[in-house]
């Protein structure tokens, strides 16, 4: 080896990669732009999207086509907008939801858990334009889960952050042909009865519940839930949604519920196959035959309607007790303004239109199969009685007398859903959580990250 | 003589059966794309009506154009500079052995190794900071430097075993140190220049951390990103998911079979070396 | 170096510094990279993993904490074991069947056969991972390929979902890695098999050696740096293994796939625990040098 360098100089190199470390020396977040806290000024008159060419960024959740086929009808009624969007899926948008809305943000989005978003100012204020558009006059059962106190908790109060495109809700499908099969005529009463159907359909070869439960996406949340309605009043639950101080999810009723799940798992209800199945796959299958029941939502129902035109049916969970209030998730399909969005009013003006015109509540009980949101007295579509669209609209109405309305547990925080709630239910499904366990390492988690943000 | 036809044998079986495994996954990619779209096809059956059509489907869905477009963007930003810089840093190093060059040397191999996800994060808020979030950039620049050891260090090799009395003798005509390097040393170092492009081509085509994490718009992403987007997007529809990795993939398997001979060597000793 | 006379040494010496100073100039530009977009971001990793940080607000110093939690939360913690045992399937599988494969196939090196498998045996390690990952989360379906095969062969009782099934996820990713990587390491071996001087085997031969003693005294020790590159790269690839996992089982079921690449990725961009995240990057980049290096010292200390 010729040519060494000697000891003295050696670390010149050093020395010169250093100085350009040396910027890093500032802790980190202290030089960082602070997006500016979005009060809510008031409008003077309703936005419009004005009449300019503009192109409006959306970031929405694929294998739903409700929201493109509401953008693409605005276009029509509005030709100076134009939407550039990007999908992905919906466990895919809770991840990016916090950097997308900070560095890249999005005029309309489809929103995960709120509460954190808001906290770090991250989503426009909407007290403004719900004071102009006069949105505070809608049913204020509409928008309780929109809103959120100073700093994002609790939620169920304080100023409005998002708006829904319309209200969807949950329950149980199930195929007309493999329920007549096996002699169900009507739609469980009870808990009881919805088990001995359960345990019919099994020895009658039938796979009783098919159910996504796979990758990061644990939807047996779907039955577990419902079944937490039937045990037990939304109201605790809908605290720990909305992070109310002392909440639990670790409650007798709960942990009645997670153990009426187990007992479903062990009894071989839902496919061997569950925790790889993913929500697309659960789709196929039940549209396919391959399962008496479902646990899903009336998003779906539009598109049950056209691929099983006549063959569905749609129930509310039945209660634990005979003539038992039903109660269900039953949320807004949540979409929001980042707080620094190029083009919020014309977004806002989208909201707004989403639930006033005619046309467009038409869209969305056809493709979205839901109600839209809206005043009371908005105009109301027509649906074909025997359609499944149909009767999700009535068990909306149901619900709605009931006051059975929750949020999503998957809802309470950002990450339960993916931390939590998934691997804790997939878990359960192997055989290596008991419900006791999962309730409480559920409850850990929610206790650490609400402490944590 | 019996033996050596059994091992013989053996040997063939062995590789028939390796290589069958190795083509399974592309089999049943292509199987399953011709179902019709929106269908969930059992296994390799192969489709009583194959529909072609999910190829042309999966293009305009998955913007073909503008994805091969983007990737060759990003390739032209990133193989050239990374080659002249780490090619200049080799000769440096390797070759003119500048005071320090041990130093340097071992500063670059420390990166040899880096998994990428270990700086993401803060080369995440950098990016953010540079301003450049959701441009191609945010791919090309970082690239560039998680490239430079492996670049430096396979350059370096080749310097290191030139023999110093080429350089002495261009000395004496008067040449200078950048004629010296590019009227002697690159066109003498071709082969070991070509070797590193084609693996810092198909090293960028193929990143995917990046792209998923610094670019949002898939048609500003590489190849391997914008499949994960169409994933994303269409993971909903197997047939057509199938369709779009299969066409996603092709440019890469037409340059592979295109400079197969090349490939194979330049990885064989990317490794070896590496 | 050929000695030289002292006077025209020393004449030398003026343009020589200058010389020095000009190469300088000439690794500037690589150097300049190489801070700016690793070395800077690998001093930021260690100073973001002393903090608490959302990555959006102020940040609060934390100390050593971080890396406290990276040992002793399972859910991080796992994610290493995790690693570690993909290395059996990454590493270990690649390379015995690659040398099985190699030892054997050496005797066809020259025919039509092995030139073909040369291309194909390549084609893995050209597709992007993320293409691998789709083509095999198809292929170990419940409805997929692997368990058709299964079937017709009368092992129809073991079929399953093998991405969803808790004891099954971790071996069944980790045989989407040794698919990548077993091609690699068999031509790699294949290549350092054809260097090995022909007369040892004949040596051997007469000495009436069968053929696994050859492969034991003789083809395994000639490899030894092949073997020892193979290993290397097969270890670095499944500890820091991050694209097939994120496209085949994004950690599932029930964290049993999670690796550390991935989580990072999670806690850093959803999870937003920026310092946790760098803390267990941090681990991961000293554990894959402490892995590499070794084994690299090893095989270059036998060759001398």
């Amino acid at each position: 080896m010729a040519g060494r360098g000697r000891p003295g100089r050696a670390g010149a190199a050093l020395v010169i990669a250093m100085g350009t470390l040396a910027a890093a020396c500032a802790a980190p977040g202290s030089n960082s732009p602070q997006p500016a806290a979005t009060s809510a000024s008031p409008q003077a008159a309703a936005p419009t999207c004005g009449t300019a060419p503009i192109t409006m960024t959306g970031y929405f959740e694929t294998g739903f086509p409700l929201p493109k086929a509401l953008t693409t009808e605005f276009s029509k009624q509005h030709p100076n907008v134009t939407w550039n969007i990007r999908e992905d899926q919906f466990a895919v948008i809770t991840q990016n939801a916090p950097r997308v809305l900070a560095d890249n943000p999005p005029d309309l989005m489809r929103l995960p858990q709120v509460s954190e978003l808001v906290k770090d100012d991250l989503l426009k204020n909407l007290d403004g334009y719900a004071q102009s558009f006069g949105w505070d006059r809608w049913p204020a059962s509409q928008l309780e889960q929109l809103r959120l106190g100073p700093g994002g908790r609790p939620r169920g109060e304080g100023s409005l952050y998002a708006l829904g495109l319309n209200v969807s809700m949950t329950g149980v499908f199930y195929n007309k042909k493999l329920a007549t099969q096996i002699g169900m005529s009507a739609p469980p009463a009870t808990l009881a009865e919805f088990d001995a159907v359960l345990a019919k359909a099994k020895s009658a070869g039938i796979t009783p519940i098919v159910q996504f439960n796979g990758g990061a996406t644990g939807g047996l949340a779907f039955p577990l839930q419902n079944l937490m309605a039937s045990y037990g009043p939304p109201g605790p639950i809908n605290d720990w949604i909305f992070q109310k101080p002392g909440a639990t999810i670790d409650t007798p009723p709960n942990l009645q519920a997670v153990q009426h799940l187990e007992r479903w798992i062990k009894a071989g209800y839902f496919e061997k196959d569950v925790n790889a199945v993913d929500y697309a796959t659960m789709m196929s299958r039940f549209i396919d035959g391959q399962g008496l029941f479902t646990f899903n939502g009336d998003w779906e129902s539009g598109n049950l309607d056209k691929q099983m035109a006549g063959n569905v049916g749609f129930m509310l969970m039945p209660s634990a007790q005979e003539g038992g209030k039903p109660a269900t998730m039953s949320a807004p399909l949540t979409f929001g303004i980042a707080a620094s969005a190029k083009n919020a009013d014309c977004a806002a003006f989208f909201l707004n239109w989403v639930a006033t015109d005619q046309r467009a509540r038409e869209i969305g009980v056809e493709v979205g199969g839901s109600r839209p949101m809206g005043p009371a007295d908005a105009y109301m579509p027509e649906v074909a009685s025997d359609t499944v669209t149909a009767s999700t609209l009535a068990a909306g109405a149901d619900l709605a007398e009931a006051d059975g309305a929750m949020d999503f547990i998957a809802n309470a925080t950002g990450a339960i859903y993916a931390k939590s709630w998934t691997p804790n239910l997939q878990k359960l499904v192997a055989g290596q959580q008991t419900p006791q366990e999962l309730l409480k390492a559920v409850q850990a988690d929610y206790a650490s990250q609400i402490e944590g943000s | 003589m019996i033996t050596a036809w059994r091992e013989a044998w053996t040997g063939r079986a062995l590789l028939v059966l390796m290589m069958a495994v190795t083509i399974l996954p592309f089999l049943s990619l292509f199987v399953t794309a011709l179902h019709p779209s929106g269908t969930y096809p059992p296994g390799l059956a192969w489709p009583s009506d194959p529909q072609w059509g999910n190829f042309g489907k999966a293009f305009e869905a998955a913007n073909m154009g503008e994805l091969l477009k983007s990737s060759a963007l990003i390739v032209l930003g990133v193989v050239p500079i990374s080659i002249l810089l780490g090619t200049m840093a080799g000769f440096a190093i390797g070759h003119l052995r500048v005071v320090g060059s041990r130093v340097l040397f071992v500063l670059f191999v420390l990166g040899l190794t880096l998994p990428f996800e270990g700086i993401i994060t803060p080369l995440y808020y950098q990016i953010r900071d540079m301003g450049l979030l959701n441009t191609r950039w945010a791919i090309i620049l970082p690239l560039i430097g998680l490239f430079m050891p492996f670049s430096v260090f396979w350059m370096r090799a080749h310097f290191v075993n030139m023999p110093g009395e080429l350089s002495e003798s261009a000395r004496m005509d008067g040449a200078n140190v950048w004629q010296l390097f590019r009227r002697i040393h690159v066109p003498l170092a071709m082969p070991a220049i070509s070797s590193l492009g084609i693996l810092l081509f198909l090293w960028t085509w193929n990143q995917f951390l990046l792209a998923i994490v610094l670019v949002d718009d898939p048609a500003k992403r590489t190849m391997s990103g914008a499949l994960g987007a169409f994933q994303g997007q269409w993971g909903t529809d197997i047939p057509l998911l199938c369709a779009g990795s299969l066409l996603i993939l092709t440019p890469t398997l037409a340059v592979f079979l295109i400079f197969q001979r090349h490939f194979v060597k330049a990885l064989l000793q990317g490794s070896l070396k590496g | 170096m050929t000695a030289r006379p002292a006077g025209v040494r020393s004449s030398h010496r003026r343009p020589a510094k200058r010389r020095s100073l000009v190469g300088w100039l000439f690794v500037l530009p690589a150097l300049a990279f190489y801070a700016v977009f690793v070395l800077r971001p690998i001093a930021l990793t260690f100073q973001y993993s002393l903090y608490e940080w959302d990555g959006i607000g102020p940040s609060t110093w934390a100390g050593p904490a971080n890396y406290g939690k990276v040992f002793t939360d399972p859910d991080l913690f796992d994610s290493l074991v995790n690693a570690f045992q993909l290395i059996v399937f990454f590493s270990a599988v690649p390379v015995a069947l690659g040398l099985a494969a190699a030892a054997t196939i050496r005797r066809i090196a020259a025919s039509r056969l092995a030139l073909v498998a040369r291309t194909v045996l390549f084609l893995p390690q050209v597709i992007p991972l993320v293409a691998a990952g789709i083509a095999w989360s198809w292929l170990l379906a419940s409805t997929g390929v692997i368990n058709q095969l299964l079937e017709l062969v009368g092992l129809g009782g073991i079929t399953r979902a093998w991405l969803g099934d808790f004891s099954t996820a971790l071996p069944a990713v980790g045989m989407i890695g040794a698919w990548v990587l077993l091609g690699l390491c068999t031509l790699l071996l294949l290549a350092g098999m054809s260097k090995i001087d022909p007369s040892l085997y004949e040596a051997a031969r007469l000495d009436g050696a069968g053929a696994w003693r050859e492969f034991v005294s003789i083809t395994v020790p000639s490899l030894r740096q092949e073997i020892a590159v193979c290993v290397t790269v097969t270890v670095i690839a499944a500890l820091a293994s991050f694209d097939i996992i994120y496209i085949s089982t994004q950690g599932g079921p029930g964290n049993t796939t999670m690796v550390p690449g991935l989580q990072i990725y999670y806690l850093a961009f959803s999870e937003r625990e920026v310092g946790t995240a760098s803390a267990l990057a941090m681990v991961l980049m000293v554990l894959v040098i402490a892995c590499a290096f070794p084994i690299q010292w090893f095989a270059k200390d036998g060759e001398r």
